[in-house]
C-alpha cells in the first residue's frame, strides 16, 4: 500500500507540476529577471495600483452581496416541501449556464442607454458601465454558488431536529438562525465565499464588456490589454508581475481557508433527508415573488433582449416582427465562426474527457495522508486566475505549442481539473468500505473488482463532472483570449472580437448560438440528475472538501 | 341525567389537553384525537412506527399546526384556529429520538443554551449548566463535542438540555430507542427522579410495551392516527379493547374455542372435550367504545364466536386438564417461555424459573381470560 501511495504522489505531483507549477514558475522566472526594482516599479505603476484596488473592491462587494442574498434565499426556499423547491432552485441557478460574456453583453443591451428598457420605459440602469454594473452581473453568478452551497450544507448537516431542539429550548426564529442554523452552515458558507471571491476576482468577460467602455479596469482586463498592446519587454515584465500578484492575492485569500476547512472534523451525522418545517404559506408566496422577480430581472429580460437583438435587422430598429431577420446569423457566421464553433466543441469535449479521468486517477490513487494536501492543491489550481495561468502557460509552453489549439486544452484541463476531481472523489468517499473486499471474496480479481464494483457507482459522478467541465470549457473566454493565435480562435473569442468591432446584431446572434447548446446540455443533466435522484448540487458549488 | 350546561367544577387545568386534534399534510397523520394529561402525570404514548406518536409530540411542541382541533397547555390555548403559539413560548422540554445535539456546541454550551435563551448571562448560564451536569454525573464531559460522546452519553446530554429549561412539560420522542437495556434503565430512573422533584408532566412516546407499562401512570395506545385505548398500565394490559391494543401492549395468544358466561365474571370454556371455568372480562361490542378500530388480520374466534385473549402469565403448565403439547421451550433468565400447540390454537405460557418440562404432551390450566367480541 505504501508503494501505491508513493506512486500516486508521484503521478499527482507530475500532473500538478506540468499543469500548474510550470506556468507559475515561468511567471516567477520572468518577474525575477526584472529584479526587485522591476517588481517594485511594476507594482507602483498607477494603472496596476488602480487595477488591484478595483479587483479587490469588486470581488469583495460581490462576495458579500452574493453570499448574503444566496443564503437568505436558500434558507427561505430549501425548507419547503421537496416538490416546490425545484422551480425556485432552477430559477436561481439558471444563470450559471449562461456564459459570463453573453450575460454581460445582454445586460448592456437590456439596461444600457438605447437598450430595451430605455426604449420601452425610458429607464436605464445607472452605472451599468462601471463598477455597479460589474458587481451586479457578477453577483448573478455568485448568488447561485452560495445558494447551492447552503443547499448542500442543509442536506448534509441540518437535521431539522437540531433547529427544533433550539426552538424547544426557548430560542425564537432569529435566535435559532443565529445560534444554530448559521453556525451549522459555517463551513459551506465560508467555502462559498471563497469560491465567489475567486470567481469574481478572476472574471475577465464581465469587466471587459461593462468596465472597459467606462475606463474601469480590473487586473484581468489590464493583463489582457497590456498583452494586446505591449511593446517592450519591460511592459511584459510589468504584466507578469501583475499576474503573479493576482495569484498571490487569491491564494492568500482562500488558501489558508481551504487548508483550515480540510482540517475541520467531518460531520458525524448521518445524512438525513430534509423534513418539512411548519408550513408558512403567506411567506412562501412572498419568497416566490422575490425569486421570480430576481430571475426575470437578472436573466429573463437580458436574454429576451439578446434574442430580440439577434433577430432584429439593425440596431435602433424596433424589435417587432416586421423587422425580424436571420441576417445577423448569416453575417456572424460569414467569417471563421463556424470553424471556431467546431474547435470550441472539440476542445470542450477533450477537456470534459480528460478532467474527470485525471480527477479519478488522483482520487483513486491518493489515499491516507496524501488526500487532504492533494485535494487542496487541485483546488488551488482552480483559484489561480485564468489570466495569470494563461500568461504562465504561454511563457512555459509557448515555444512548443505556439499556434496550436493544444495550448488552450492544457489551460482548460489545468483550470477545470478540480471539477473533474471533486465529484469523483465524493462518489469514492461514499462507497462503503467493504465492497471491493466482498467482491474479492466472491472470486473477483483486483481489476475485475474495480471494474464491476467500484466503477459503476462512479459513472454518474463522472458524467456530472464531464458535463460541468464541458460547459465551463465551452464558455471559457479569459484564457482563450490570451492563448489563441491565428486559426485557433475559440467561438467565445470570435464573439468577443465581433463585439469589439461593434457588430451588435451579429454578436447577439453568435452569443445565442454559444448559449443554446449549453442550456440544452444543462437541461439534460438536470433531467438525468432528477431521474437518478442524486444530490441537488449538480454544480458542486461547495468549495469545502 | 342532568345535562351539563353549567361550568364543571373548577380545578387546576390539565398540563396538556387536546380536543378533536387532526394533524398532517394531505392525509392526516392524526385524526380527531382527544387526550388530556394532568399535572405531574406521565403518559406513555404507545404505538408502532407511523402510528402518529411523533406527529402528536410535534403538534404539542408547536412544530406542526393542526388541521383541526385545539391544544391547551396549562389551560392556555396554544394551537387552534388562527392561533399557533411558537415552540419557544410553550415551556416544553423535549428529548429527541436522534439526540439532536448541536455539533458546533460543547456539552456545557448545549446545556447552557436554554438558560441563555431565557435571558441568563453567558457566565450564569454556564454555571447553571455545570450544576445540572454535575447532578447527572456528566461533569467530566462538559468540554466535549457531541461527536466525541457515546450514544448513551449523547442521550443523557439531550436529557440534561431538556431539564435545564425547567419546563412544565417534558416530551420524550422514543429517547431510548437506540440504547441497550442497561443504559435505558439508568435514563428512565433519572427521568422519574426529576419529574418527582419538579412535578412537571411528561409524555413519553415509545413502541416498547414493557417500557410504556413500567414508567407511565397512564398508557395511551395510538393506532393509525387514532387513540385506540387509554388507561392505567394494568388496565390496558389486562383489558385491551381490541386485538391491536392487545398485541401492542404485550405478548398475547388468541384462542378459538366455545365459551359462554358462567356467572358474574366467570366464563366456561371447552377445549377438545375438556372444560374449565375461568375468571375473565369481556370487551364491549365494537361500535360502543372509542373511535373506529380496524380489524386485525385474520381475527380468530371462529364464525361468529368471540376471540379469547390469553396473556402468557394467565395460563399454567401441569395443574389442569386442558390438553396441549409443548413444541418449544425458551429459557430467558428470570422466566421461561413455553410455546404450545393446543386444539384451540397456539399458546404462549410464561413461568418463572428455569425450564421444568420439555417438548411433548402436557396439561395446562387457565387462570384468567379476556373476551373480544367477534370481528
Amino acid at each position: 500500500m505504501r508503494a501505491a501511495a508513493a506512486a500516486a504522489a508521484v503521478v499527482t505531483a507530475g500532473l500538478i507540476g506540468a499543469l500548474v507549477a510550470v506556468p507559475l514558475e515561468s511567471l516567477g522566472r520572468v518577474a525575477a529577471d526584472g529584479g526587485l526594482t522591476g517588481i517594485v516599479r511594476a507594482l507602483s505603476a498607477p494603472a496596476s495600483r488602480v487595477a488591484i484596488l478595483h479587483t479587490v473592491a469588486v470581488a469583495g462587494a460581490v462576495t458579500v452581496l452574493a453570499v448574503t442574498a444566496g443564503t437568505a434565499l436558500a434558507l427561505a426556499v430549501e425548507r419547503r416541501p421537496a416538490r416546490s423547491r425545484l422551480l425556485p432552485r432552477l430559477l436561481v441557478a439558471g444563470p450559471l449556464v449562461i456564459p459570463e460574456f453573453v450575460l454581460g453583453f445582454a445586460w448592456s443591451q437590456a439596461y444600457g442607454p438605447a437598450g430595451l428598457s430605455d426604449r420601452v420605459t425610458g429607464l436605464t440602469m445607472p452605472g451599468l458601465f462601471g463598477p455597479a454594473g460589474i458587481i451586479a452581473v457578477l453577483t448573478v453568478y455568485g448568488l447561485p454558488l452560495a445558494y447551492l452551497a447552503v443547499t448542500a450544507g442543509l442536506a448534509a448537516r441540518a437535521d431539522p431536529a437540531l433547529e427544533r431542539a433550539a426552538r424547544a429550548a426557548g430560542a425564537g426564529g432569529w435566535a435559532t438562525l443565529r445560534t444554530v442554523t448559521l453556525p451549522l452552515l459555517r463551513v459551506p458558507l465560508l467555502g462559498a465565499a471563497a469560491l465567489v471571491f475567486v470567481t469574481a476576482a478572476g472574471s475577465f468577460a464581465v469587466p471587459q464588456v461593462l468596465g472597459t467602455p467606462a475606463g474601469f479596469g480590473t487586473m484581468p482586463t489590464l493583463i489582457y490589454s497590456d498583452l494586446a498592446l505591449s511593446a517592450g519587454p519591460a511592459a511584459f515584465t510589468e504584466l507578469v508581475v501583475l499576474a503573479l500578484t493576482m495569484v498571490a492575492l487569491v491564494l492568500l485569500a482562500v488558501g489558508p481557508l481551504d487548508l483550515w476547512l480540510a482540517r475541520l472534523p467531518r460531520a458525524a451525522r448521518p445524512e438525513t433527508p430534509l423534513a418539512v418545517a411548519a408550513p408558512r404559506t403567506a411567506g412562501d408566496r412572498t419568497v416566490m415573488v422575490i425569486v421570480w422577480g430576481y430571475a426575470i430581472l437578472a436573466a429573463g429580460i437580458p436574454m429576451l433582449t439578446l434574442i430580440l437583438t439577434a433577430l432584429t435587422r439593425g440596431p435602433g430598429l424596433a424589435p417587432v416582427p416586421a423587422n425580424w431577420t436571420l441576417a445577423n446569423f448569416r453575417s456572424g457566421f460569414s467569417g471563421g465562426a463556424g470553424a471556431a464553433l467546431a474547435r470550441s466543441a472539440g476542445l470542450a469535449l477533450a477537456a470534459a474527457v480528460a478532467a474527470p479521468a485525471l480527477g479519478g486517477l488522483v482520487a483513486g490513487l491518493a489515499r491516507g495522508r496524501w488526500r487532504g494536501p492533494l485535494a487542496t492543491v487541485v483546488t488551488l489550481a482552480y483559484a489561480i486566475p485564468g489570466s495569470a495561468l494563461a500568461v504562465g502557460i504561454i511563457i512555459g509552453y509557448g515555444r512548443w505549442l505556439d499556434g496550436s489549439a493544444l495550448i488552450i486544452l492544457v489551460a482548460y484541463v489545468a483550470k477545470f481539473w478540480v471539477f473533474g476531481h471533486r465529484p469523483v472523489q465524493a462518489a469514492l468517499d461514499r462507497l462503503p468500505p467493504g465492497q471491493t473486499r466482498a467482491a474479492r471474496l466472491s472470486g473477483a480479481r483486483p481489476g475485475t473488482a474495480v471494474r464491476t464494483v467500484v466503477l459503476p457507482p462512479l459513472t454518474v459522478a463522472a458524467a456530472t463532472a464531464a458535463g460541468l467541465v464541458f460547459v465551463l470549457a465551452f464558455h471559457e473566454l479569459t484564457m482563450s483570449t490570451i492563448l489563441y493565435g491565428p486559426g485557433t480562435e475559440t467561438f467565445a473569442v470570435v464573439i468577443m472580437n465581433q463585439q469589439d468591432l461593434g457588430g451588435v446584431g451579429a454578436t447577439a446572434a453568435l452569443a445565442l448560438v454559444l448559449t443554446v447548446p449549453v442550456v440544452t446540455v444543462a437541461a439534460v443533466a438536470a433531467w438525468l440528475a432528477r431521474r437518478t435522484a442524486v444530490s441537488p448540487g449538480i454544480h458542486n458549488g461547495s468549495w469545502s472538501p | 341525567m342532568v345535562p351539563l350546561t353549567a361550568a364543571p367544577v373548577r380545578r387546576a387545568p390539565d398540563a396538556v389537553a387536546c380536543a378533536g386534534l387532526s394533524v398532517g399534510y394531505g392525509r392526516p397523520a392524526l385524526a380527531g384525537l382527544d387526550l388530556a394529561v394532568t399535572r405531574g402525570e406521565t403518559l406513555a404514548l404507545l404505538g408502532s412506527s407511523g402510528s402518529g406518536k411523533t406527529t402528536l409530540l410535534n403538534a404539542i411542541a408547536g412544530f406542526a399546526a393542526p388541521l383541526a382541533g385545539r391544544i391547551w397547555l396549562a389551560g392556555e390555548l396554544v394551537s387552534g384556529p388562527g392561533r399557533l403559539v411558537p415552540p419557544e413560548r410553550r415551556r416544553i422540554g423535549m428529548v429527541f429520538q436522534d439526540h439532536a445535539l448541536w455539533p458546533h456546541l460543547s456539552v456545557l454550551d448545549t446545556v447552557a443554551y436554554p438558560l441563555r435563551r431565557s435571558g441568563a448571562s453567558r457566565a450564569a448560564a454556564r454555571r447553571g449548566a455545570q450544576a445540572i451536569l454535575e447532578q447527572m454525573s456528566l461533569g467530566p464531559l462538559a468540554g466535549r463535542r457531541p461527536g466525541q460522546l457515546s450514544g448513551g452519553e449523547q442521550q443523557r446530554v439531550g436529557l440534561a438540555r431538556a431539564l435545564a429549561a425547567a419546563p412544565a412539560l417534558y416530551l420524550f420522542d422514543e429517547p431510548t430507542a437506540h440504547l441497550d437495556a442497561n443504559l435505558r434503565g439508568q435514563i428512565l430512573d433519572e427521568v422519574a427522579r426529576r419529574r418527582a422533584a419538579d412535578g412537571a408532566a411528561a409524555i413519553y412516546a415509545t413502541h416498547d410495551a414493557t417500557e410504556a407499562l413500567a414508567i407511565a401512570d397512564r398508557v395511551a395506545v395510538l393506532h393509525s392516527g387514532r387513540l385506540a385505548q387509554a388507561g392505567p398500565p394494568a388496565e390496558v394490559y389486562s383489558a385491551p379493547e381490541d386485538l391491536t391494543v392487545a398485541r401492542l401492549t404485550g405478548p398475547v395468544s388468541v384462542l378459538d374455542a366455545p365459551v359462554r358466561p358462567a356467572g358474574p365474571g366467570q366464563y366456561a370454556i371447552g377445549i377438545a372435550g375438556a372444560r374449565a371455568t375461568v375468571p375473565g372480562t369481556a370487551a364491549k361490542p365494537a361500535g360502543l367504545v372509542g373511535p373506529a378500530r380496524p380489524a386485525g388480520p385474520a381475527d380468530p374466534g371462529g364464525p361468529g364466536g368471540p376471540a379469547i385473549l390469553v396473556r402468557p402469565d394467565w395460563a399454567r403448565l401441569g395443574d389442569g386438564d386442558l390438553p396441549g403439547s409443548v413444541t418449544e421451550v425458551r429459557f430467558r433468565g428470570p422466566h421461561t417461555d413455553y410455546h404450545l400447540t393446543t386444539p384451540a390454537g397456539p399458546l404462549l405460557i410464561r413461568e418463572p424459573g428455569p425450564p421444568r418440562v420439555g417438548p411433548g404432551p402436557v396439561c395446562w390450566s387457565l387462570v384468567r381470560l379476556r373476551l373480544l367480541p367477534p370481528a
